[in-house]
């Protein structure tokens, strides 16, 4: 019965915990891993990042793997880069539509909960290009693309 | 085919000479589209796609020379024969030109034609890729005038040109070869200044002089470098700014003004003051007050001061570039980025373009042109612009966690871009031929 009830590692489209067609949304990396206000995170580690994929600290500013901040070639501290929430600030400006994050659902991927999130839009097309599905969006919005978010509750 | 257009027997001259006409426009048309949308593809796509058309190249080559037996992507079908018999002349004989002109529908005796489309992608520009593609286009339509010039038959002058084929694919070879060591040419792109070693940045540049930021073991200083004598050095400084025979720069003290040739001082601005840009009288830079950063323009000659812009301390607000009566500079933040232009003359301010997703950086100005640095998802690109035009150029690409690209200067239809690599800090600049 314990091997039944046992959480097992979610089937995969290309991230674990998605299972359907739509693409992710557009990230500094390949996977579009986000906090829970949809600030981009590096996806190996979960640390803070700006839009170029540098790390941050609390304060926004790029700092190395040590923490400490990154100078520039001129030896000065490099200054703030963008940092901006991929659902709602991303997708409408490279896509020209208004988006927010609404539907999520919950797998269990690397022994922690983690929640797949949809951006959803009033596009009739996902970001694939191909027609949108209602998904977890709250009508009449569709799902435009997707992101995630590792809790950190174990499974 | 050949027959097809230059009937011996049937039709009238005027019959014949128009369908030429069509043949040819159809020809070119389609041949120019296969260009625009190659370049158009290689404008969205990274600088690896030079090194894979030399490849092309080098392959198209050992193909020709007979070094290997590869087979080409090609259609051996003829032009659709009923369609001089159910279409107007106009359309079949341009639809036999598109159809010739498009260039994969047709038999290809040689590789040069996959080359070329690997070289249109390469170069990235759409009109380029249509002009030089409707070359092949008339290519296709000399063909069929040629029995018009010398009263030949037709497929007399197709036999005889297929029968030197051998002579044909060696010249080729040697074509290709040429193509392939072009592409892998450091001038088929951003080309490396050498400087020597250490780091070189904040590039300004004029007709008889060329000035940097020299960096080595944690301290700058200016370098000019005149196109006529040696270089001259300003240690302790950096951020130049040439002018004719002017030059700014900032140190500790503040901004400088001097003629580059003999170090005589002609100007300056005292105080918290950096990254100056110069265009006599004016001179636009940077001042740090409490908790901002303040951009001004000043003229030397006058004493009067503008503020052109400010931000709070969080934010950055870049090097800024003047030319031609104009100053450009960024401004960025955790909540995007904008380049700015300020008119001397009307002092009318505009957003030159802005986002929330992308950094904007270190633009510079000439009379005509804006260049601009474009960061967002591990790639640095470096954008250019007609100030009286929308259309964007891409003029350099690097696609990298680690490498960016950093200070930048315009002069003509010259670009100098800085590219700066983490680890290790080391920056290089590159030139760009616009």
């Amino acid at each position: 019965m314990v091997a039944a009830v046992a959480a097992e590692e979610a089937e995969a489209f290309h991230f674990c915990g998605h299972i359907f067609t739509t693409e992710s949304c557009p990230s500094p990396f390949r996977l579009p891993r986000i906090n829970r206000l949809g600030y981009p995170l590096r996806p190996r580690d979960g640390k803070p990042i700006d839009n170029l994929g540098r790390r941050v600290n609390g304060s926004g500013y790029p700092v190395d793997e040590a923490g400490v901040r990154m100078v520039g070639p001129d030896g000065r501290p490099l200054p703030k880069g963008p940092r901006t929430r991929i659902c709602q600030d991303w997708v409408p400006e490279r896509f020209h539509i208004d988006a927010r994050i609404q539907g999520s659902w919950y797998r269990c991927c690397n022994d922690q909960i983690r929640k797949l999130v949809d951006c959803c839009s009033r596009s009739k097309r996902r970001i694939n290009g191909d027609a949108a599905l209602r998904g977890y969006c709250y009508a009449p919005r569709n799902v435009f693309c997707v992101m995630y978010y590792e809790t950190g509750i174990p499974c | 085919m050949v027959e097809t257009i230059t009937p011996d027997v049937c039709g009238s001259r005027r019959r014949q000479a128009g369908a030429l006409l069509f043949f040819a426009l159809g020809a070119l048309a389609a041949s120019a589209c296969v260009g625009a949308v190659l370049g158009l593809a290689g404008s969205r796509i990274d600088a690896w796609a030079l090194p894979v058309a030399a490849l092309f190249a080098l392959v198209g080559a050992a193909r020709e020379g007979g070094f290997t037996r590869l087979p080409l992507p090609q259609s051996r079908r003829q032009v659709p024969e009923p369609w001089r018999f159910t279409l107007p002349l106009p359309a079949w004989a341009a639809g036999y030109g598109a159809g010739l002109g498009l260039g994969f529908l047709t038999y290809q005796p040689v590789a040069t034609f996959w080359v070329a489309c690997a070289a249109a992608v390469a170069l990235g520009r759409p009109l380029a890729g249509a002009v030089c593609f409707a070359a092949y286009g008339v290519g296709r339509s000399l063909l069929l005038f040629l029995p018009l010039r010398r009263g030949s038959d037709a497929t007399a002058i197709v036999e005889e040109l297929a029968g030197r084929r051998r002579g044909v694919l060696r010249v080729n070879a040697v074509a290709l070869l040429a193509c392939a060591a072009l592409l892998t040419a450091p001038a088929a792109g951003a080309e490396l200044i050498p400087l020597g070693p250490g780091s070189q940045f904040d590039p300004s540049a004029i007709g008889p002089a060329f000035a940097y930021t020299q960096r080595d073991l944690g301290v700058s200083s200016v370098v000019v470098l005149p196109s006529a004598g040696g270089a001259l050095q300003y240690p302790e400084a950096e951020s130049p700014s040439l002018d004719g025979e002017l030059l700014a720069y900032q140190n500790a003290a503040g901004i400088r003004i001097v003629r580059w040739a003999t170090g005589e001082e002609v100007a300056r601005v005292d105080g918290a003051t950096s990254k100056p840009a110069l265009d006599w009288p004016w001179l636009a830079y940077r001042r740090k007050v409490p908790d901002r950063t303040l951009l001004e323009l000043k003229d030397l000659t006058t004493g009067e001061v503008r503020r052109l812009g400010s931000v709070p301390g969080g934010a950055d607000l870049g090097r800024p570039s003047i030319a031609a009566g104009r100053v450009a500079w960024h401004v960025a933040g955790s909540r995007g980025s904008r380049i700015l232009l300020y008119e001397i003359a009307n002092g009318d301010k505009q957003v030159v373009m802005a986002t929330t997703i992308a950094l904007l950086s270190n633009p510079s100005l000439s009379s005509t042109r804006i260049l601009w640095i474009k960061q967002r998802q591990g790639i640095s690109s470096a954008y250019v612009r007609k100030l009286r035009r929308t259309q964007i150029r891409l003029v350099a690409r690097v696609s990298s966690q680690r490498t960016f690209y950093w200070t930048t200067d315009l002069y003509g239809l010259t670009a100098y871009v800085t590219r700066w690599t983490v680890a290790g800090g080391v920056a290089r600049i590159r030139r760009i031929e616009l």
